[in-house]
């Protein structure tokens, strides 16, 4: 001290600042964290979009499942609205015709796998009812068409089609009209169209009939299919809120040695990863919008959907907002505290014990637990989706708790082994966590798809109803109404010269009745009437030897009473009745004719009554008969079900023609297998993307060290190698805890169904699958890996 | 051209990134056992030099010649297959796999050349001895100090036995008693199994320990005992 400085004036201290309150700090920190993210250079900004793009993609996916509600809604309205409002089944309904009414028929039909819904309309007055989205009445050979149905028909390729339809197109059904952008529809005009040949009236549109409500079984597997679907998004959420994790913590340390504390660079931390999940939310919202509009383009698997049709849900829209940033500040906490942030930018793994199972297993054991105390499944009662919603998830995010644990227990005892593998495994062991992550959307997604299969499968029997049909004997089936008398014996003909057709069991049927006067409370004895040659006859019943003019009287297999009836009304030498209406045919059965024992045709329907070749009964002349034909074609004829398809048509448009199949799917439950389908691929597309950014991120970090390994000559088959064995080892751990977490979920659930497991080993194509994603994302990994193995990372200046 | 005896040369090399010459009409040659210092200023051309005389890239014009062979003639697989068998490698950090132990790295170019495991690791542990890091065999590369770690390095770019070391500011991330005696290791290393040693380095402290010095300034290469 001097003199001088005695003579100066004290300096006045500077003002202590008044410390912050906690609030004010959290928000002063959260602030530096998104200034970090927003503005931290090209490495912030890369760190902060791959995690805004990853969170991005979830956020799309997770708004495109929230429209779900909407779509459906939607496209329910517009079915209602195109449903008939009918006057009355009755053929003879001529009294209600009105100056709207509209006389119709279902023409639908299917071209090559898929339905082509159609419907023959004749007005009845001038002024008819118009179905939603049709601006003008189709005149007789007019038509209007889907938009889908008219680029289908100008694809080249598709003559069959047109010939099928042979109607001038004069409009396009607006979008009101249709289910979905996908739809094959048309509406044609006819000025024959009469009650006679099938065809009912209807006063106008907007039938009330509301759909089925979905039985116990499939909530169940709806509940199921939007878990299994939604979990590994969730999870893959969580996992890009964790990209680039290594690089910010090296930047956290920066700030550590001017004097930030830990729990300031966590909250730093927590700031930027709530930026990125903020702009990815954004980037979601953009995907979403942009996606949508485009959406009406896709078709995959005859699911498409309309731009406007797509509109999320509020309430869940507002929680997907909500929940992601909370999600992404969250695991960001979490995930700070197994790292020690030290000054000097040493980062430093604070976990040295090995990772617990104690608190990892009980969480899928609590989920089965819930399941099977609170989530069992009445056939008639209403479904709590609760206690199976939470089951499921505790146990598919409990399998994700539990492959970190696994992937370090198996890779540290993982010794020796070539050098590819050597470098795998050591890379593994350095840090299993960052391996796991980027593999726990797989297990998942695998988990709960072979759950879902499983549960499928065990409800098979009740969706899928076997028909009976013999595809064997015949592959298709027509019935008409309309086509009677000499057009009858013609039309069977015409099937017989159709192109691939190898054979026709025709046959012209009627009613036969055994004349006389009745009481009202009698019942007239009345069988059937089947006209057809020898070889048609054959296939439906047991007659032996047959010649043109035999007739047969035909016994139902195993059952007296009906066979009793038979014998009432098919009195050999006496008179029938032949037909309805006023005037029957009067006909004699021979009193030679044999009796004989029927069969099953190939449609599974038993045949018996009164059989006659066409010698004996001149099939053109029975009133009220209908035509059934059993059609077998050669399948290798390339579009031969088009063909006869097309026949049909000619015949009668309205004919009812089926294709024979063994079994028979449930509508709905169809529609949840095509869904899971749809949404099984987004979802692993998803799994793969984050994968393959985790993968191309940790070959980033290393982009030095493969120059140098390069430099001192080491293979691209070494380091590729190593690539495969790093991404196979977690995705095989993985693997093997979602086929035995899946197959636990998947029997605990058939259980609360009530159902036995019908197959162990559903779970082969899943792993498939998986296994699958392992050379996808290695495949996808070697463009980079060789890029970086350039002598460029060598340069330090 | 090619200086008499030597193992390596190097003829006019010319090698730009861009627009940015890095090399115009570098010449260098070395022979076996000689230890050469390549000097010269940050961006001069150095790192440039030394990687296309190890082949790790190519020059756009010149020739480099090694034990007789052209290098631009060989394909990368041939180049690669050299590397691994005839030359070694130490650079300034980063050059450790740290997730293999110290042992482990030391052992690797044994391993990529086919040497059973034990036998690369029992070779690998005499160098880390005679480098004086024998404990260090199980430890990760993370857990010694930079000193360490260096002299791992050298012992791995000796393990292989080389006929040229390539060593690129191998003392830069070390202070200069770390540094003296990485050199000294490494020098006497090289001249007793006869291995050549190129240097690349700014300081003159350590290119004290080179039989010669080169200077590279503005992409071109001054050999002051071997002009060619």
């Amino acid at each position: 001290m001097t003199l001088l400085d005695k003579s100066r004036a004290p300096v006045a201290e500077a003002p202590r600042p008044v410390p912050p309150s906690r609030g004010a700090v959290t928000l002063r920190d959260l602030g530096l964290g998104i200034r970090f993210a927003a503005a931290g250079g090209r490495e912030g900004w890369i760190r902060t979009l791959l995690t805004a793009v990853g969170v991005g993609l979830g956020v799309a996916v997770l708004l495109l499942a929230s429209s779900v509600p909407h779509l459906l809604d939607e496209r329910n309205a517009r079915e209602q609205a195109r449903g008939e409002t009918p006057i009355s089944d009755s053929p003879d309904a001529n009294s209600t015709k009105s100056d709207s009414s509209v006389l119709r028929i279902n023409t639908t039909t299917e071209y090559r796998d898929r339905t082509v819904a159609g419907y023959l309309m004749r007005p009845d007055g001038s002024t008819p009812v118009l179905p939603p989205g049709v601006a003008r009445f189709p005149g007789a050979d007019e038509m209007v068409v889907s938009p889908a149905l008219r680029e289908l028909l100008a694809e080249p390729g598709n003559e069959l089609l047109r010939e099928r339809l042979p109607y001038a197109i004069t409009g396009t059904i607006g979008d009101a009209g249709l289910r979905s952008p996908g739809e094959l529809l048309y509406y044609a005009g006819s000025d024959t169209l009469t009650t006679a040949a099938g065809g009912h009236r209807i006063a106008g549109y907007g039938g009330d009939r509301q759909g089925d409500p979905l039985p116990p079984l499939l909530i169940v597997l709806v509940i199921m299919v939007c878990v299994v679907l939604l979990a590994p998004v969730a999870i893959f959420i969580a996992t890009a809120v964790r990209f680039g994790g290594d690089r910010r913590d090296r930047r956290l340390a920066a700030l550590r040695l001017v004097g930030a504390d830990i729990r300031t660079t966590r909250r730093i931390a927590a700031g930027e990863a709530l930026f990125g999940a903020l702009l990815g939310l954004l980037i979601g919202l953009a995907l979403f919008l942009v996606g949508r509009q485009f959406v009406g383009a896709v078709e995959i698997w005859d699911v498409s959907a309309f731009p406007a049709d797509l509109v999320p849900d509020l309430r869940l829209a507002v929680l997907i907002g909500v929940a992601v940033p909370l999600t992404a500040v969250l695991v960001t906490l979490v995930a700070m505290r197994s790292v020690v942030i030290e000054p000097l930018g040493v980062v430093r793994r604070g976990r040295e014990r090995g990772r617990r199972l104690w608190w990892r297993l009980p969480v899928p054991l609590a989920g089965l637990a819930v399941l099977g105390l609170w989530g069992r499944v009445e056939e008639y009662a209403p479904v709590n989706p609760f206690p199976i919603t939470a089951g499921a998830v505790l146990v598919l995010f409990g399998l994700a708790l539990l492959l970190p644990w696994l992937v370090e227990a198996c890779v540290n005892r993982l010794r020796g082994g070539p050098v590819p593998w050597q470098l795998a495994t050591r890379r593994l062991q350095l840090s299993s966590g960052a391996a796991s992550r980027a593999v726990s959307g797989v297990t998942v997604a695998v988990a709960g798809a072979i759950a879902l299969q499983m549960l499928f499968a065990s409800m098979n029997a009740d969706f899928n109803r076997m028909t009976g049909h013999d595809p064997t004997r015949a592959q298709f089936a027509g019935y008409s109404e309309s086509v009677t008398r000499e057009g009858a014996t013609a039309a069977i003909e015409q099937f017989r010269a159709t192109k691939g057709v190898e054979v026709v069991i025709g046959s012209v049927e009627a009613y036969a009745s055994k004349p006389g006067d009745y009481a009202e409370e009698d019942v007239q004895p009345t069988t059937s009437l089947t006209v057809g040659t020898c070889e048609t006859l054959r296939e439906l019943a047991r007659i032996g030897a047959c010649e043109d003019g035999d007739t047969f009287v035909v016994h139902p297999q195993g059952d007296k009473d009906m066979t009793a009836w038979v014998d009432e009304t098919a009195r050999k030498g006496e008179v029938l009745e032949v037909g309805t209406g006023e005037k029957p045919m009067r006909w004699t059965l021979p009193a030679g004719s044999r009796t004989v024992t029927g069969r099953v045709d190939p449609m599974g329907d038993p045949h018996y009554g009164i059989m006659a070749t066409t010698g004996a009964v001149d099939a053109g002349k029975l009133p009220g008969a209908t035509i059934t034909t059993r059609i077998r074609v050669d399948r290798s004829v390339p579009d031969v079900a088009e063909y006869v398809r097309n026949t049909a048509a000619r015949i009668d448009p309205g004919m009812r023609f089926v294709t024979l199949d063994s079994v028979e799917r449930d509508r709905q439950y169809a529609s949840i297998q095509t869904g899971l389908r749809v949404g099984a691929t987004a979802v692993l597309l998803l799994i793969a993307a984050s994968m393959l950014v985790s993968q191309l991120e940790q070959l980033r970090e290393r982009r030095r060290l493969l120059s140098v390994l390069v430099a001192f000559g080491t293979r691209r088959s070494t380091l590729s190698w190593s690539v495969l064995w790093q991404t196979a080892v977690p995705v095989v751990l993985g693997l093997a805890v979602a086929v035995a977490g899946g197959l636990g979920l998947g029997a605990t659930l058939t259980w609360l169904i009530g159902k036995q497991v019908a197959d162990w080993w559903l779970f082969w194509p899943m792993a498939g699958v998986g296994g699958a994603l392992i050379v996808l994302v290695t495949l996808l990994s070697l463009p980079p890996l060789w890029r970086m193995m350039r002598p460029d990372g060598l340069r330090t200046e | 051209m090619i200086p008499e005896g030597s193992l390596l040369a190097a003829h006019d090399l010319r090698k730009t990134y861009g627009a940015t010459p890095a090399l115009d009409g570098a010449s260098f040659s070395v022979h076996p056992g000689e230890v050469v210092a390549v000097m010269g200023p940050s961006g001069s051309g150095k790192s440039t030099l030394l990687h296309c005389l190890a082949g790790i890239i190519t020059p756009d014009s010149g020739t480099i010649t090694y034990a007789g062979r052209e290098l631009s003639a060989m394909s990368d697989a041939e180049r690669s297959a050299l590397r691994r068998s005839d030359f070694g490698f130490v650079f300034q950090f980063g050059q450790l796999v740290p997730e293999l132990t110290c042992v482990e790295n030391v052992a690797l170019p044994l391993r990529l050349n086919g040497v059973k495991r034990k036998a690369a690791e029992r070779t690998a542990l005499e160098w880390m001895e005679r480098l004086e890091v024998d404990g260090l065999g199980a430890k990760r590369p993370g857990e010694v100090s930079g000193g360490q770690g260096q002299r791992v390095a050298v012992a791995r770019a000796l393990a292989a036995s080389p006929k040229v070391i390539f060593a690129d500011e191998p003392t830069g991330a070390l202070d200069s008693l770390n540094g003296e005696r990485v050199m000294e290791l490494l020098t006497e290393a090289a001249r007793s199994a006869n291995v050549a040693v190129v240097l690349v380095t700014h300081e003159a402290r350590v290119a004290a320990y080179s039989d010669r010095d080169v200077t590279v300034r503005d992409g071109r290469a001054r050999d002051l005992e071997h002009a060619v």
